[in-house]
């Protein structure tokens, strides 16, 4: 752990390959869009928009990241955003006097229930791939359905709409000219980076990542930290579902079903190993910045979405592709210096 | 000793289930029974089949396919597209299954070149090219749904084996695939069982390694695993086509959780190297039959997806507890030998 921390303290962020490759990524991608677009992509208003649109997904990608670093994956993120953010539209929209107030203390309330369904949520899935040993990729795919089905059934599949005013202007407002969901990532993001760099609890994770049968035989307790990452991860997704339901004023059972395939692009394009074990937050932060640039960029540039969504795709293969290659290279290169050649 | 082993099989579990679930269902409203109910279940399941049976030959390798229905849905949709385009003869039906199976298999390369060539985690890859491929879809082949399909797949859809009027008055049909998909469900079941290819899947399920060290080709067997199923999800895409009556590229995007659950309900284990084509078989009647029927047990429609999340939750409970039992007693059994 010492070690670890010296590492962190001597050389800082740049001490990680991948993240500075990926920050000069970012750059070029900054400089491609703003030269080819410049009316457009290089506004004020633009970069506004970004920073309302990246902090949900940012934080969508924090929660995969998490149960991702122990060498799982949770599919039910997004499952579990949108009934958070049900309960809690519910529970305002139901308490919301005529003219459409609502006392502070109430939307409290439903924010709090909201996290406590997350929670709840969360801990079905520890359940699931702690206790019961259940692959992970099976249980979150289960329960995805079922989370999911769940609020369809219940709300018939439409949308709660027209929240309080309060509430709204959490989600669009600024804090001291920032806005407020873009700050209120940055602390999550500070958060699970504290977590996963200068806790006990994030140090096993890592350790269970890297090699699973190496952290059972030192009897630290591995199926209590696999259930702490799926409850922590279902409190993010809640937090998220949150600020969507904010930011839009509604919460729907169906939306953003397109954000698992953007989370685990967001994740692996950030650096992590879908094997477990390596990952940084910075690099999930970076890499939602570059995807929503991206994204403006294509509108800008009037790509249709669709396209967009092939390169969703094409990048996470392309990254992996690039990962297992230069992998590769390494390996060769080191058997080489090995046998002295 | 034998029968204890035939009641602790998947199989015989879901069998249960299935007529438990009929005869809670059938009591409640006898239109259960009726002959055009079962037809209509049969129906329902065509286009699902044979996905899960590509879905089962992944599964049971030690991977996992996400990209299948988007494969199909492409495959379907740009055969129908190229007819249209070059004016191919409207009347064949050869002509657009083999367009769409040839297209399936492309697109199952592509799948075949991430994972086996590049050795990309199978979930990850597959995720990555359904987005490519539904992306890539609907920038550059179409967007629009073509509601006049050739007439030899619109006839399809109305090609019925047994037709007849029942008492009741309604009509009772019985659609002519239901004999290929009998075929292909046994050729599936003989490939896995019977051919080395087979076999080496069930191998590649069970360990990556040992099944390098017995000499078969790890690359080679992924390969012709995900372009088979890229060809079974493209007969699959455009059967659905023809049946639908209509080629909508925005179909089928979604379904594959649905699938997969009827294949890990089947019995198959998600960590590979087991599963049989019957418990598939098995898994995607009881699912269709549940949703179809649902509503008998007035249980509103919006539902339907809550129930097969909670099908699923408690199948894969149940093989965990199964699962989590076998390994402790193959450890006392190995500590007994010990002393």
């Amino acid at each position: 752990m010492n070690e670890r921390l010296q590492r962190m303290n001597t050389s800082g962020l740049l001490a990680d390959r991948k993240v500075t490759q990926l920050m000069a990524f970012t750059a070029i991608i900054f400089v491609v869009f703003s030269v080819s677009s410049f009316n457009i992509f290089f506004t004020p208003e633009n970069f506004k928009s970004m920073a309302y649109q990246v902090p949900e997904i940012a934080i969508l990608s924090i929660a995969v990241m998490l149960s991702m670093l122990t060498g799982g994956i949770d599919l039910s993120i997004v499952g579990i955003s949108n009934a958070a953010a049900l309960v809690a539209a519910y529970i305002m929209t139901e308490q919301m006097n005529q003219a459409g107030e609502l006392s502070n203390s109430w939307i409290l309330i439903a924010c709090l229930s909201g996290i406590l369904v997350g929670l709840i949520c969360g801990l079905i899935n520890s359940i699931l791939i702690a206790i019961l040993n259940i692959t992970p990729i099976l249980a979150t795919l289960a329960t995805m359905t079922l989370f999911n089905g769940i609020a369809i059934g219940v709300t018939n599949g439409i949308s709660i709409s027209d929240l309080p005013k309060q509430f709204i202007r959490v989600g669009n407002g600024t804090f001291f000219g920032i806005p407020t969901p873009f700050v209120l990532m940055v602390l999550i993001a500070i958060f699970v980076g504290y977590l996963i760099n200068r806790t006990g609890l994030g140090l096993k994770v890592l350790l269970i990542g890297t090699n699973r049968k190496a952290a059972q035989y030192s009897v630290m307790g591995d199926r209590k930290v696999i259930a702490w990452t799926y409850v922590i991860s279902g409190f993010l997704s809640s937090l998220a579902g949150l600020i969507i339901a904010a930011r839009t004023s509604a919460a729907s059972p169906d939306f953003g079903n397109s954000y698992i395939l953007l989370a685990i692009v967001i994740v692996v394009l950030g650096g992590v190993n879908p094997m477990g074990g390596f990952g940084t937050v910075t690099g999930v932060v970076l890499a939602t910045m570059v995807l929503q640039m991206v994204s403006s960029g294509f509108n800008a540039l009037r790509f249709s979405q669709f396209f967009y969504l092939a390169a969703q795709g094409g990048v996470l293969v392309l990254v992996m592709i690039l990962n297992a290659v230069l992998e590769n290279r390494r390996v060769h290169q080191s058997v080489k210096k090995s046998t002295g050649e | 000793m034998n029968f204890r082993k035939l009641l602790r099989r998947n199989e015989t579990v879901l069998i249960f289930a299935i007529i438990i679930f009929s005869l809670v269902i059938g009591s409640r409203s006898p239109e259960f029974f009726t002959a055009a109910n079962l037809f209509d279940i049969l129906r329902s399941s065509f286009v699902q089949l044979l996905f899960a049976l590509g879905v089962l030959i992944v599964i049971i390798s030690g991977g996992i396919d996400v990209s299948f229905p988007i494969v199909g849905i492409f495959a379907g949709y740009t055969a129908v597209v190229i007819m249209r385009k070059y004016d191919l003869n409207e009347e064949s039906l050869l002509i657009p299954v083999v367009l769409a199976i040839v297209i399936g298999v492309i697109l199952g390369g592509f799948n075949a070149i991430a994972i086996a060539g590049f050795g990309i985690p199978t979930l990850i890859a597959t995720l990555g090219t359904a987005g490519i491929f539904r992306g890539l879809m609907l920038s550059f082949i179409g967007a629009t749904f073509i509601s006049n399909i050739p007439v030899g797949l619109d006839n399809f859809s109305t090609a019925d084996l047994i037709k007849f009027e029942s008492d009741a008055g309604t009509l009772v049909r019985l659609h002519v695939l239901v004999i290929p998909v009998a075929i292909i469900t046994v050729a599936v079941s003989y490939l896995l069982n019977r051919t080395i290819f087979g076999r080496s899947v069930y191998a590649l399920g069970g360990g990556i390694e040992s099944t390098r060290r017995l000499g078969i080709s790890i690359k080679r067997t992924q390969a012709k695993i995900y372009m088979l199923v890229g060809g079974l999800s493209g007969l699959a895409g455009i059967i659905y086509v023809s049946l639908q009556r209509k080629a909508s590229p925005y179909d089928l995007a979604g379904s594959e959780l649905d699938v997969i659950a009827a294949v890990v309900l089947g019995g198959a284990s998600i960590m590979g190297g087991y599963g049989t084509v019957f418990g598939t078989v098995l898994g995607v009647l009881f699912i269709n039959m549940m949703k179809n029927n649902l509503v008998l047990l007035g249980v509103s429609s919006s539902w339907q997806r809550a129930a097969v999340g909670v099908l699923l939750v408690i199948g894969i409970t149940i093989q965990a507890i199964g699962e989590n039992r076998k390994s402790k007693r193959e450890r006392l059994a190995a500590d007994q030998d010990k002393e």
